[in-house]
């Protein structure tokens, strides 16, 4: 069974050839190429990656995203982004999608009302023309939901069903004002001890679509690798998720430095020891190349 | 003090529940649903916001500090209907540990899967569940496996649908219904598929165990609690 490292991102210097977006941590001259990657996936037994888009998401900023693919088209699939507000999302999906290796998009918020409270209509939610073109055509759903969006995400899902949705980094639901980046370059999200997911995105657990990503611990953690005291967080997904819904990933190049590559390849069997051999393989890649239709090797 | 039936309490032991219909009503249920509207709406914007900032579950809120803001929410913690019940079980040792007086929003799948509370070996806890409106099926009643607060009951496993839990029974009600429970028995909310919002109020208790609840807690409604029984019932005395 391949191991498949199911949510990281690749970048390479800003350019006219590969233009992005930069910022104090991705400024124009750093890059974190596909090639530094592959050096990594081989000393340490990966085969094959999700490639996430990061730093733009327009046409033009996926131009990296997608060499990376045709340069590799058996050692990666991608996700891509659709501009926030774009006036025809289903043109953007589709000119990223055509032959290129990209499967699906990744969002965070879905344009429902703020309130759960309020009457829910999910043909009027900003998000809508995106999942039915998404339904239409197979892409899948790479979700790392605001807290304020967390609630519309099941009139969604019932909506489409055909839809494959995987929740990004443990199903958390990163709160407003509660992202920074630490002395490692990593992203850091304060969360709360008690973990409200429960109540949210881990009761998406019946709906057999969605699948959750096991992954990003270092920025929920208040401890060092190997994240001890998220160990319940994973139990819980597993319980109500179970083995085959569940992809270890590692959120490349963050945790290059901190704790290393290396270390996050053995997170899941430190984290969760009462695996079988068999649900560790499904974790570790078996289930990234049966939900994401990875090629075989 | 009304103290429960021998049959009360045979049903408690076998099955680990008690139905109070009708246990608030007249005045006093309309003193509790004005309160309650009041103040959970004068909650709702703080916690859209906490929600918002990742502070706060999105699925169900909670009145914050409800026993200083209406003496309504202090009087049902003792209140005749069931609380010598809740004092027989406990051999007049009983002590609460606090409300949860929570507005639950319709959602396609319940806040929480079927779960106990405490294990076996906690000292006996005991949940009051108070309807403030009317819970009709399928609008978030209450779940409950009889007998499951055994300590030789299950195992059981958490199914994935609310409705798949074997031999479960649900509880919709009338507004001023109270159901007492055994925290150890397995219970949940079921799904609320109606357009109504579910609203009832928790009330968790215990029986004494020193310590267990400091003086400071609830000092801050000691004026309200004048009555050594009150005072105990509160831990206002240490």
């Amino acid at each position: 069974m391949p191991r498949i490292d199911a949510h990281l991102h690749v970048f390479t210097k800003a350019s006219s050839e590969f233009p992005r977006e930069t910022s104090d941590i991705w400024p124009a001259e750093r890059e974190e190429p596909v090639e530094k990657l592959l050096d990594q996936m081989e000393e340490h037994q990966i085969d094959q990656a999700v490639l996430v888009q990061m730093a733009g998401a327009s046409i033009a900023n996926h131009r990296y995203l997608l060499h990376c693919l045709k340069a590799y088209p058996n050692r990666f699939l991608g996700i891509g982004l659709v501009p926030e507000g774009h006036p025809n999302p289903a043109d953007h999906m589709a000119e990223l999608t055509d032959n290129t290796g990209i499967i699906g998009f990744r969002f965070s918020t879905f344009g429902g009302p703020r309130d759960i409270f309020e009457k829910m209509d999910v043909r009027k939610f900003a998000a809508y023309p995106i999942w039915k073109c998404a339904a239409a055509r197979d892409y899948v759903l790479w979700l790392y939901p605001n807290a304020i969006n967390a609630h519309l995400l099941p009139y969604l899902i019932q909506e489409f069903p055909q839809v494959r949705v995987v929740l990004n980094h443990l199903a958390v639901c990163p709160g407003k004002g509660k992202f920074s980046w630490d002395e490692f370059g990593r992203p850091q999200i304060q969360v709360t001890g008690y973990n409200l997911t429960m109540h949210t995105t881990y009761r998406l657990a019946r709906f057999e679509n969605v699948n959750v990503h096991l992954s990003g611990q270092y920025a929920f953690s208040k401890e060092g690798f190997p994240y001890k005291d998220l160990a319940g967080w994973h139990h819980g997904l597993l319980s109500g998720f179970g083995a085959k819904r569940l992809m270890w990933a590692t959120d490349f190049p963050w945790i290059l430095e901190e704790p290393g590559y290396g270390k996050l390849t053995t997170i899941i069997e430190k984290l969760m020891p009462n695996l079988t051999e068999s649900e560790l393989a499904d974790i570790m890649g078996g289930n990234a190349k049966r939900i994401l239709r990875f090629p075989d090797l | 003090m009304i103290l429960p039936t021998p049959e009360q309490k045979e049903q408690w032991e076998e099955e680990g529940y008690l139905v109070f219909e009708d246990a608030i009503q007249g005045e006093d249920l309309k003193r509790l649903q004005t309160a309650f509207d009041y103040w959970a709406d004068a909650s709702k914007a703080e916690w859209l916001d906490r929600v918002e900032g990742g502070e706060a579950v999105a699925t169900f809120y909670d009145i914050p500090n409800p026993l200083e803001k209406d003496s309504i929410f202090i009087d049902i913690i003792d209140y005749p209907s069931y609380y010598g019940t809740l004092m027989a079980f406990t051999d007049h040792d009983l002590i609460l540990l606090g409300p949860q007086v929570r507005t639950v929003a319709p959602w396609p799948v319940s806040y929480t899967g079927w779960h106990p509370d405490v294990s076996q070996s906690n000292p006996l806890h005991i949940k009051v569940q108070i309807y403030v409106n009317d819970v009709e099926p399928g609008s978030g009643e209450f779940g409950f496996v009889p007998g499951s607060h055994k300590p030789d009951a299950g195992p059981y496993a958490r199914p994935m649908r609310q409705e798949s839990m074997p031999g479960h029974k649900t509880f919709p009600g009338k507004a001023g219904t109270a159901i007492m429970f055994n925290s150890c028995g397995w219970h949940v909310s079921m799904d609320n598929h109606s357009d109504v919002p579910r609203k009832s109020i928790i009330l968790i208790y215990e029986k004494r165990t020193p310590g267990r609840i400091g003086p400071d807690q609830f000092a801050s409604i000691s004026a309200y609690c004048q009555t050594p029984e009150r005072r105990k019932l509160f831990s206002l005395d240490g």
